[in-house]
């Protein structure tokens, strides 16, 4: 209906919102790839293209390419039992199936390269037959147990709004239940399994901490050397334009499945297929099959760090580190919220401006951690050669350096890629609070604001929550754009793990290891029931 | 009848759409006291955007909208909708997800004694045992009742309601309709109901109003308007109708089935005879120049096709039972209570 403008609340706060989150989200872009092609060209890169590009290149591939294959494996399966199929236990498994996202992968690497190292617990348990969790492979391996809840989530969903009529025809038309599922509910869901595979593989081209622990050359390996080795932007700007490149092809492949699924969304969802009920053997697998990732991506990693916390005593600085941890995903996801709400409020008007904003600041997601770090220090020295000599002029004095810009900078760059992830949660939110809502509201005698406080907020909370919930779960485990950015001697818990793993020094990095998912596991249980209980409450509607 | 007491009037009400076409182009409707009206147009036509711009939706771009003196919608004046005192039952019927029947139907009520207030409104509605039900767990019978007693609870000066049946199956309908015409006549309110549902329509209206391209063609009660229409648009709205070009001659106009008074039109005036098919009386008759070409009951009557020399068909709906069969020569009558000459 053309009726939004009239009845939305706040349209044009709302946009400038949306475009500030715009702003935020893209600069850095655009700052890199302004570097990247205006830069002189520099030895390093030609010497890097002709020997260690191909491999970053060939292991990027790889380590995304067994993420993304165990993640569709595990997401998919675990999605289809939860929402298809009724055991003892599904209902809580629904929501704690997504919990390992809390652990970042780095943690779980740490923990399961401890494990299965040469002398380690599992190889003398299996007299050497178990492999190291290394390389490419490994790295993948731990994206994919820690990553597969985004898959999962989207195929849950899926297989749960799907009618049971495409499946029954296809029963009906002689097709066994095996071949029903793949030849119906599977193609159904392949585009809310298409997006969760893209963040998953956005997430492994993103990291440093777990390649870096693992030994994978990825691009972000690459990238970090450029910047920390060489020490030259123009040539991590060059890197950084290669990741994002690869990041918005996946990104648009996503886009294209989900284009062309709209017509399969579209034909009757009115009747949820029965689940199947299971019983005896078949539940006991079921249930196993729940629990095994679960083990392997959450208990194990942090009982393993637990037990090495309990035998080494508390690195120095841990509460100092700590309190930067918490302040600064805190203070992010506030940020990222409002900006997230605010854009989700400007789309509901449609206008022009607003839809174009979201899109723009949709685009952070793609951006590495890396990339923003670099596209803020690009636009920070930027700022500074502007102001410096106008600064001298007037005060006859060097203008304080910008670069470390502080946590400013690295909130800066913590919302440009994850501003993103708060406007999806939002815009669903309001989408359940129709144009018609508004109306009754105010023919009921509402103003604006009490129509925003006692109509929106309480439908929007949740998912207002639980979109600043998971920036904060994001900025917490966050390592690379931090590395990049942070001030000399600014730690935080992501900071020390890394830096003692690196070091070799396992003990000491267990537990700011392990606090890191402690903390994210609150918010996440919130994320993870709210994600779960909306579905059922408005599924009837 | 009695004297009518206009509450509400809207004048030369416009509204324009971003690409420029007209939703309201002039629409003028009356609302008088304690009397339940319909606004009955095809889809499309702006029944919809009147109803949203008297409860203060929709902006005018012209003309205005008045409650007894107080001006709503003018020129330069545009009251909140929660300044207005109007109820409406939307068409999804748009209950807040988030609160149970009890607090929707006490969401528009201040004071102390709202909660009591919404019960007992809740109560007349015959729904107090779902007081503490959320909307997903009514059914659609029960959602609608709840959006009519949230409506009526702040004792609305008007109550504005779109397509409120539209989403339930025929039989709930009819129950639904009585009970929400029963609810609103107790209550005393003065009603606008928009549908594009004929029967619909005529069942529910003390007055109905034809809308058509943005603006109100007709009003009056639904006999009035169903027994003479002004414009075959008019006529077709309401139900089937035939229509015959002619021209007025000595005030007569003529029809293939004879000709038709057409009092006060002047000789040579283009015109639009309109039948019902209910004018239309068939005889059976060897030599008569019509044929039967179908013959199928519609319970109540029985629906004849009939074909003239040049193959033109007609519909004739005759009381059930008849002799008359397919392929039977008749002769026809016509019934001038359902017969109306208009200028086209």
């Amino acid at each position: 209906m053309a009726t939004g403008r009239q009845t939305g609340v706040l349209p044009d706060r709302a946009t400038s919102l949306a475009i500030l989150a715009a702003l935020v989200c893209a600069a850095p872009v655009f700052a890199v790839t302004w570097i990247a092609l205006t830069g002189e060209t520099g030895d390093y890169l030609l010497h890097l293209a002709r020997t260690r590009l191909p491999v970053y290149l060939i292991h990027s591939a790889y380590v995304a390419a067994v993420a993304a294959g165990g993640a569709a494996l595990i997401g998919t399966g675990l999605g289809w039992l939860v929402a298809r199929t009724d055991f003892p236990g599904r209902a809580v498994m629904s929501w704690v199936l997504i919990l390992p996202l809390a652990v970042p992968a780095y943690v779980a690497a740490y923990a399961w390269f401890d494990l299965s190292q040469a002398g380690g617990p599992l190889q003398a348990a299996t007299a050497g037959l178990f492999p190291t969790i290394r390389g490419s492979w490994g790295a993948g391996l731990m994206f994919a147990l820690v990553l597969y809840p985004y898959v999962y989530l989207l195929a849950r969903d899926a297989f749960t709004g799907q009618s049971a009529d495409a499946y029954h025809a296809a029963r009906t038309l002689g097709a066994g239940p095996f071949e029903a599922f793949r030849r119906t509910a599977l193609p159904m869901a392949r585009p809310a399994l298409a997006a969760g595979l893209a963040l998953v593989v956005m997430e492994s081209l993103a990291d440093y901490g777990t390649v870096s622990h693992l030994g994978a050359p990825t691009l972000s390996i690459g990238l970090i050397r450029a910047w920390s080795g060489a020490g030259s932007l123009v040539d991590a700007a060059r890197l950084s334009l290669i990741l994002v490149a690869i990041a918005l092809i996946v990104f648009s492949l996503e886009r294209a499945q989900r284009r062309r699924a709209r017509t399969h969304a579209a034909s009757g969802r009115h009747k949820p297929a029965p689940r199947f009920r299971l019983a005896g053997l078949q539940a006991l697998l079921a249930a196993l099959a729940c629990l095994t990732p679960l083990m392997l991506g959450l208990v194990i990693p942090l009982g393993r760090l637990a037990w090495l916390a309990l035998n080494e005593l508390p690195a120095t600085g841990l509460a100092a580190a700590a309190w930067h941890s918490l302040t600064l995903a805190a203070i992010s996801a506030l940020c990222a919220a409002v900006l997230g709400l605010g854009t989700a409020y400007a789309l509901r008007s449609r206008g022009i401006l607003a839809i174009a904003s979201a899109r723009a600041a949709g685009l952070g997601y793609a951006v590495p951690g890396a990339v923003a770090a670099v596209g803020v220090i690009a636009i920070l020295s930027g700022l500074q050669s502007l102001i410096d000599p106008v600064w001298r002029a007037l005060t006859g004095q060097v203008f304080p350096i910008l670069l470390t810009g502080g946590a400013a900078a690295l909130i800066f760059a913590y919302l440009s890629r994850f501003a993103a992830a708060a406007i999806g949660p939002s815009e669903a939110a309001l989408s359940r609070v129709t144009p018609a809502l508004d109306g009754a509201a105010r023919t009921l005698g509402a103003t604006r604001g009490e129509t925003v406080r006692r109509v929106h907020w309480p439908l929007i909370a949740g998912g207002v929550t639980s979109a600043g919930l998971l920036v904060f779960v994001e900025v917490l485990k966050e390592l690379p754009a931090t590395m990049i950015l942070r001030p000399f001697n600014y730690d935080t818990l992501a900071i020390i793990a890394h830096n003692y793993a690196s070091d070799e020094r396992l003990g000491e990095a267990a537990l700011p290891s392990l606090l890191i998912p402690l903390v994210a596991l609150l918010p996440m249980i919130f994320v993870a029931r709210y994600l779960s209980r909306t579905r059922s409450s408005t599924g009837t509607g | 009848m009695t004297e009518q007491r206009t509450v509400l009037s809207v004048r030369q009400a416009e509204r324009r759409y971003v690409k420029g076409q007209a939703a309201l182009a002039g629409a003028d409707l009356d609302l008088h006291a304690g009397r339940i009206a319909a606004l009955l147009g095809p889809s499309g036509s702006g029944k919809s955007t009147l109803l949203r711009a008297i409860a203060g939706l929709e902006r005018l771009d012209g003309g205005e909208i008045r409650l007894g003196g107080a001006l709503w919608s003018g020129p330069k004046t545009h009251l909140a909708p929660e300044a207005r005192r109007v109820g409406m039952v939307f068409q999804d019927y748009a209950l807040f997800p988030h609160l149970t029947a009890l607090a929707n139907v006490a969401f528009g009520l201040k004071g102390a004694g709202a909660r009591d207030r919404a019960m007992a409104q809740l109560e007349a509605a015959e729904l107090g045992h779902k007081a503490g039900a959320y909307p997903h767990e009514l059914s659609g019978g029960e959602q609608q009742r709840v959006a009519l007693a949230r409506a009526l609870a702040p004792e609305p000066a008007i109550i504005l309601l779109d397509e409120p049946f539209s989403g339930l199956d025929r039989r709930l309908r009819h129950e639904l309709r009585e009970r929400t015409v029963d609810t609103l006549r107790r209550a005393g309110a003065t009603a606008l109901i928009v549908t594009h549902d004929a029967d619909e329509a005529m069942a529910v209206a003390d007055e109905l109003a034809l809308m058509e391209g943005g603006s109100v063609i007709q009003t009056g009660t639904p006999e009035e308007v169903w027994m003479r229409p002004v414009s075959a648009v008019a006529a077709r709205l309401l139900g089937d109708v035939e229509t015959v070009e002619a021209k007025a001659q000595a005030g007569r106009a003529d029809t293939p089935f004879g000709a038709v008074d057409a009092p006060g039109l002047d000789d040579g005036t283009p015109v639009h005879v309109l039948v019902r098919p209910q004018a239309i009386g068939l005889t059976l008759d060897e030599s008569g120049a019509f044929t039967v070409t179908r013959r199928r009951s519609a319970g109540t009557h029985l629906v004849f096709d009939i074909s003239d020399s040049t193959q033109r068909h007609w519909h004739a709906h005759t009381p059930s039972p008849s002799p008359i069969g397919e392929g039977d020569s008749v002769s026809v009558t016509l019934d001038p209570a359902y017969v109306t000459v208009v200028e086209a």
